[in-house]
């Protein structure tokens, strides 16, 4: 399972054209997410997500079928907002506990 | 009172005594030298800068003096200090009012950390401020000058001073140095533009410094809403080409132009997100004055808020 971290609750949003910008009070950073990593955040705002229950979530949010969201661009965007401190995959906090 | 009210011998005495305290902007700043030099320079550059009254605070307490020690017996070396320290080398005393310039603008930028600071020229009509935030040598500062000869009011040349709690830009109508060609380009379009002595082979190149008109100086207290973002760039030859832009890119350019982006943490996040909204942004590439003047003032007339 795949949640959001306490930093990952802080952030501020705008939106602006197609892209968002984000404000991540935790680093003092400004970042520029497309709408794939967005979506992935909004995600698990919501509640935590296996990696299928977020590829649906995401590739419906985009209107598209699951199988057509490229896995790349997905894992791409996880490896970078896990790198940024906004997710954590939960299975790898239990294991550690 | 203000700076012209006094003789050149009185300034001179001030200087070398206690210290010239004159108001600029927001800043008051008390200025001492030992520079004979200086004296005329500053009487006739700073001629309408208001003379605070006794008693009021200091902002920052500047000096440019010859150099302590031996040194000063060497080469003839101007040296600028805040609070009595001296952040950077000497320069060639012929270069002291340049340095003092430069130092007072470095000071801003490294204390003012109570207003975001962009850094951008800006100008005002009609209770609407333009902001033009650039890179040194995009022809903010040209450009800049000849808007406050033809009809606007100069905010600021250097800093777009934005006050966190309600979005104000703040003016600082300080001298507005134009560098090397910018010099005789601006001679040439507004002959009647006060421009003081040219400095030679300074650490940026030639310099020469503007006195804004009276009416920016006299009204220097007057905040403005920011209501454009004009992003500009010089090319020679180059037709005008004035082009929205996208506020998610105003947003970036904005925020990496801040001289405090970073120290003011999710307020200055917060605060460039309220000005993007609020103001158009464009991307504006000229070569001619008069050409990129009118367009301003176009886009000027066009609102209707």
């Amino acid at each position: 399972m795949i949640a959001l971290t306490r930093a990952g609750h802080e952030l501020s949003w705008q939106k602006w054209d197609d892209v968002f910008i984000v404000y991540q009070p935790s680093s003092a950073e400004t970042h520029v997410f497309n709408e794939t990593t967005a979506l992935i955040l909004r995600g698990l705002e919501q509640s935590a997500k296996s990696l299928d229950e977020l590829r649906e979530f995401t590739a419906s949010e985009l209107g598209i079928a699951t199988e057509d969201l490229d896995a790349d661009d997905l894992a791409f965007a996880m490896a970078r907002i896990e790198e940024l401190g906004l997710i954590e995959r939960l299975d790898d906090v239990v294991a550690g506990q | 009172m203000i700076v012209g009210d006094l003789s050149r011998r009185e300034i001179e005495r001030r200087l070398a005594g206690t210290g010239l305290v004159v108001r600029f902007g927001p800043f008051h700043l008390r200025i001492r030298s030992d520079l004979a030099s200086l004296s005329s320079l500053v009487h006739r550059l700073y001629q309408p800068y208001p003379l605070p009254e006794t008693g009021e605070i200091t902002d920052f307490h500047v000096g440019i003096s010859r150099p302590r020690g031996l040194r000063r017996w060497l080469r003839r070396q101007a040296c600028f200090t805040v609070d009595g320290q001296s952040p950077f080398a000497p320069y060639a005393a012929e270069h002291a009012f340049p340095a003092l310039e430069w130092g007072i603008n470095w000071c801003v930028a490294t204390r003012a950390h109570h207003l975001l600071m962009l850094h951008s020229a800006g100008v005002e009509r009609h209770g609407r401020a333009m902001l033009f935030p650039a890179s040194p040598g995009d022809g903010k500062s040209t450009l800049c000058t000849a808007l406050i000869h033809s009809g606007w009011r100069l905010m600021s040349d250097e800093f777009g001073l934005l006050r966190p709690e309600d979005g104000m830009l703040l003016p600082l109508p300080r001298l507005i140095p134009l560098k090397n060609e910018s010099i005789e380009v601006i001679r040439r379009f507004r002959p009647e533009a006060i421009v003081g002595p040219s400095f030679l082979a300074t650490r940026k190149g030639t310099v020469a410094h503007v006195r804004p008109p009276a009416d920016s100086i006299a009204r220097m207290q007057e905040t403005a809403r920011p209501r454009w973002f004009v992003f500009p760039r010089w090319i020679a030859n180059a037709p005008l080409s004035l082009e929205p832009l996208p506020k998610s890119q105003a947003f970036l350019m904005i925020a990496t132009n801040a001289f405090n982006y970073e120290v003011l943490d999710e307020t200055a996040f917060r605060l460039v997100a309220d000005l993007v909204r609020r103001c158009d942004s464009y991307s504006l590439v000229y070569s001619d004055l008069d050409q990129a003047i009118s367009a301003l003032d176009d886009l000027s007339n066009d609102v209707d808020d």
